[in-house]
């Protein structure tokens, strides 16, 4: 007689023989595991919708001040000067510098859209270009995704002038353009959608031999086109003098909506009159859709408050109820 | 228990068949299973014996204080020792006949064993046994059900494409209003059935009310398998083809999946059971199958696939019975079919619909060879017990350990090969033909059709892995575990294959008016969702199109995406990179440049393949 236990040891052996090839088959499918749905939910960000902010209905008021807005205290003061709140404030960020989601924030609670001029001092354009900061990038991007306010980036301006080391002594423009495109995508990939891109060269009066529409990466990657302008002493404070050049030869190449970016008068008996000029220019055109005033003491006194005529005037022009409003409720 | 004749050991039964001198032989279906050879003995046949006793109380307790004390000894010592104790009685030569006639008596035994029965249990149907089999097969139920309802995830988008249709039915139907599109022009199966059934259950119910019917057209057919199943074989059968049913992931999957294959299959097998019930009643109440076996085509017209099963079913079931007069059978139920869904083709607008994505389905570029493996991953255990089942089935066709069914007429060896061929190839129909239509659209589907008729055959398999009297209950239970293991993991991954939609919907929604113009990979999804805002003529779908620029000129294919781009002629335009894949990434390509839009969100999803995202652009 044979033993049982063999007997059911074949049988399991030849079943084990079948099912294990045919359980195999499977193999390939269920390996993917379960979905780890709750991540894609944590990493989820409703979008907002930039279009209201892009083509606002009134105008900008911005202001550059002093450690705004990562401190408010400053903005406070330049409110309390000016007699109004500003909505959009610009900082300067240095190539490597964290993402500044404090700030960004402070800024939106604050009803202010917050620009941030970034200005690749510490590498090239071309390497920006062919991705060897791509790591920085993504993380800022991610970093900016996650927060999920909008914002605006003017990356590498005045890049039509020869002082900076971004600017046309170093960069080609296709190299410019490549960076930008480069730049811009990878937001995109990393889902960085509440960015609006503003592209700002100087105004083309200094360096008329620069075409600027070489360094233009194109209307599908610019939401604002920003112009960097000064009044100062030694030229005529006419807007259409100091701006109108550049704004003709853009309207050449692009319809994008018009932001003064970065602007002041230079202190003087002129200002008060150069401030009356600015906001004649931004209000006549309708695809100017703001300012932002450079009120910093830097190479130059640009601030407001040492010219109190000029500030005067400032503030009752300011008062107009077509410049400034909550960018929470465009 | 006081011990009787019957039951000398007092445990409620009466000493087994084994001696009736019954010799299985090699085409018993036991014999390999330990009836021959002595190895199942019964110990008391061999300690009882009434010759070393003439007292009427041949068991006093002294005497099976160690009942197997001999039984450990080798039977032929045993046999011999129980020889030598009979008395060796002479007959004298010169003794009278009376006298011998006397002394006969004498050595007559004090009582005779009674006739003992050849078998210790009836093989006719009991309520005990009714009852048992019964709740075993609500516990197969009760499993299938926590199998389907575990899944959870959005609606698919055929799920959501029916859906909505069913709703656009409904309202035409009872408001008449417009239908958006010809459904029928499209869709796998009538638009005026499945959809409008789930479209109620879903405005009842939302979609868990849709998917919920499902689950009950799938838990109606286990329960239809289990009957027709213990109709053409036993109850054991038919609970392990229910058993291995029920954890196949295309009943898993169907049983929580809005979509017309689980009320077809349901209406299948009703069709089949019917066939099978009726085996022995007049030739015409088979016919009460053709109204539902029409029913099922017209739900799903794939399922005219499997009509030629039910047709060769028909007769061969009512063989052993009518003959071959069974063929009319078949042959009545054919024309009934035939006729009714003649009438239904005359009678509605499907034929465009039959071509369109059955009879004329546009040929893929998949291998056979991987569509054969994904057949096998998914139904490919059941199939392998199924042709075991067969093969054994055609071998032996006892189904009963009972000896009594040695002497009943059961289906003849032609008859069983018929069947076991019969049900097993028809497992093999959908794989065939999607294998020569090179394409997987909705295999891990269809093959659940095939896997319902096979499940019956991989029943007997199943039942002769166990063997008699449940010889090997663990080769079983092992198979039935493996297949509910490889059924989780199948379903859990189908049920992800498609990403959830809740937060697209929710970024969809303020962007989405019955106005705008928009292109959607899933739009079905969108529009289900958000039916009370947009319709889907709205939506132009990311596998075809049709632009008519301003001049006139119709673009389409790649062109007529770049040109309605470059235009700005949609609102929205919504990609998940999955079913389109390479139109897809040709529309985000052209998107990346293009001025007129602007990428309004990223939603990132996970999917059983793996992470994506959807990506939604604005115009600008």
């Amino acid at each position: 007689m044979r033993p049982r236990i063999s007997r059911t040891a074949t049988a399991a052996a030849l079943f084990a023989a079948v099912v294990a090839p045919l359980a195999g088959c499977s193999s390939a499918e269920s390996g993917a595991g379960a979905r780890p749905a709750a991540k894609a939910a944590e990493e989820f960000v409703k979008p907002y919708d930039l279009r209201p902010l892009i083509q606002p209905r009134k105008k900008y008021f911005g202001a550059a001040v002093e450690k705004a807005p990562t401190s408010m205290a400053a903005v406070d003061k330049y409110t309390d000067m000016v007699g109004k709140k500003p909505n959009l404030l610009e900082y300067y960020a240095a190539w490597g510098d964290d993402f500044n989601a404090v700030g960004v924030r402070n800024a939106w609670e604050a009803g202010a859209l917050t620009v941030v001029s970034w200005e690749p001092a510490d590498t090239t354009i071309a390497d920006i270009a062919d991705g060897k900061s791509d790591d920085y990038l993504k993380k800022y991007a991610g970093s900016v995704r996650k927060l999920g306010l909008p914002m605006a980036i003017s990356f590498a301006d005045e890049m039509n002038g020869h002082w900076e080391t971004w600017g046309t002594k170093h960069v080609k423009p296709a190299d410019y353009v490549r960076a930008w495109k480069h730049l811009h995508e990878v937001f995109d990939e990393a889902g960085a959608t509440n960015v609006i891109w503003a592209w700002s060269p100087n105004i083309v009066n200094s360096v008329k031999s620069i075409d600027i529409e070489q360094y233009y990466p194109g209307d599908a990657y610019v939401d604002w086109v920003g112009l960097v302008g000064y009044f100062t002493s030694y030229e005529s404070n006419a807007f259409d003098y100091v701006f109108g050049p550049t704004i003709k030869k853009v309207r050449t190449f692009s319809n994008k909506p018009l932001l003064i970016l970065e602007t002041a008068a230079e202190p003087g008996a002129r200002r008060r009159a150069d401030v009356q000029n600015l906001f004649k220019g931004v209000t006549d055109r309708d695809d100017i859709i703001g300012f932002i005033w450079f009120d910093h003491n830097k190479r130059a006194d640009w601030r407001l408050e040492v010219s109190p005529l000029a500030l005067a005037e400032f503030k009752r022009l300011a008062a107009d109820d077509s410049f400034g409003f909550d960018v929470r409720k465009p | 228990m006081e011990p009787s004749i019957d039951d000398p050991w007092g445990r409620g039964y009466r000493v087994p068949e084994q001696q009736d001198g019954h010799t299985p032989d090699h085409n018993d279906p036991y014999y390999d299973m330990g009836w021959a050879g002595g190895q199942v003995t019964v110990p008391e046949q061999q300690t009882y014996d009434p010759y070393t006793t003439s007292t009427a109380e041949p068991y006093q307790a002294a005497q099976y204080a160690a009942p197997y004390a001999q039984y450990h000894a080798p039977y032929e010592e045993q046999q011999a020792h129980q020889v030598a104790q009979v008395p060796q009685q002479q007959p004298r030569q010169d003794a009278s006949p009376t006298e011998h006639g006397q002394r006969t008596a004498d050595l007559e035994p004090a009582y005779r064993i009674p006739q003992t029965p050849d078998a210790g249990w009836d093989m006719a149907h009991s309520k005990r046994r009714g009852w048992v089999s019964r709740a075993v097969l609500l516990c197969i139920l009760a499993i299938q059900a926590v199998l389907s309802l575990r899944l959870s995830n959005t609606a698919f988008q055929d799920e959501a494409l029916y859906l909505y249709a069913g709703h656009m039915e409904l309202d035409h139907l009872l408001h008449g209003a417009e239908l958006p599109i010809d459904y029928n022009a499209y869709f796998s199966g009538s638009s005026s059935l499945y959809p409008v059934l789930a479209a109620l259950a879903d405005s009842a119910f939302g979609l868990a009310g849709a998917r919920a019917l499902s689950l009950a057209c799938m838990l109606g057919t286990t329960a239809l398998l289990y009957s027709f199943t213990r109709r053409m074989f036993n109850e054991r059968v038919a609970l392990a083809a229910a058993a291995l049913f029920a954890v196949t992931q295309s009943t898993i999957v169907l049983g929580n999946f809005a979509t017309y294959d689980a009320a077809a299959l349901f209406l299948l097998t009703l069709a089949t059971w019917i066939v099978v019930r009726t085996d022995r009643a007049s030739a015409a109440a088979v016919l009460l199958a053709a109204p539902v076996a029409s029913l099922a085509v017209g739900v799903k017209y794939a399922a005219a696939l499997y009509l030629p099963t039910i047709l060769v079913l028909a007769v061969l079931t009512a063989w052993p019975h009518r003959g071959k007069r069974s063929l009319w059978r078949g042959v009545a139920l054919a024309a009934g079919i035939a006729a009714l869904l003649g009438i239904a083709l005359l009678a509605s607008d499907v034929l465009t619909g039959i071509q369109k994505t059955t009879t004329g389905r546009e040929h893929g570029t998949e291998s056979a060879f991987a569509l054969l493996q994904r057949s096998a991953g998914w139904g490919g255990l059941l199939f392998a017990t199924a042709c075991v089942g067969a093969i054994s089935y055609a071998r032996r066709g006892r189904m009963n350990e009972s000896p009594r069914s040695l002497s009943m007429s059961g289906p003849g060896r032609r008859r069983r090969v018929m069947i076991g061929i019969v049900l097993c190839a028809t497992a093999l129909l959908a794989p065939a033909y999607q294998m020569y239509l090179g394409t997987g659209v909705s295999l891990f589907k269809h093959v659940g059709f095939g896997l319902l008729f096979a499940a019956p055959m991989a029943g007997i398999g199943v039942s002769r892995l166990v063997g008699a009297h449940f010889r090997y209950p663990q080769l079983g239970i092992l198979l039935w575990v493996v297949m509910l293991c490889v059924g989780l993991a199948q379903s859990t991954w189908r049920f992800g294959v498609w990403p959830n939609s809740t937060q697209l919907v929710d970024v969809l929604r303020p962007y989405v008016n019955d106005k705008g113009r928009y292109l959607g990979g899933t739009h079905e999804v969108a529009v289900y969702y958000l039916r009370g805002q947009t319709s889907q003529r709205q939506w132009t779908p990311t596998d075809n199109i049709s632009y008519q620029d301003s001049r006139g000129a119709t673009h389409t294919g790649e062109d007529g995406y770049k040109r309605a781009l470059d235009d700005g002629w949609f609102d929205l335009v919504v990609l998940d990179g999955l079913a389109t894949g390479g139109t897809d990434a040709l529309i985000a390509d052209n998107l990346k440049a293009n001025a007129r839009y602007r990428l309004l969100a990223t939603v990132p999803f996970e999917n059983s393949s793996g992470s994506g995202a959807y990506r939604v652009w604005v115009k600008r």
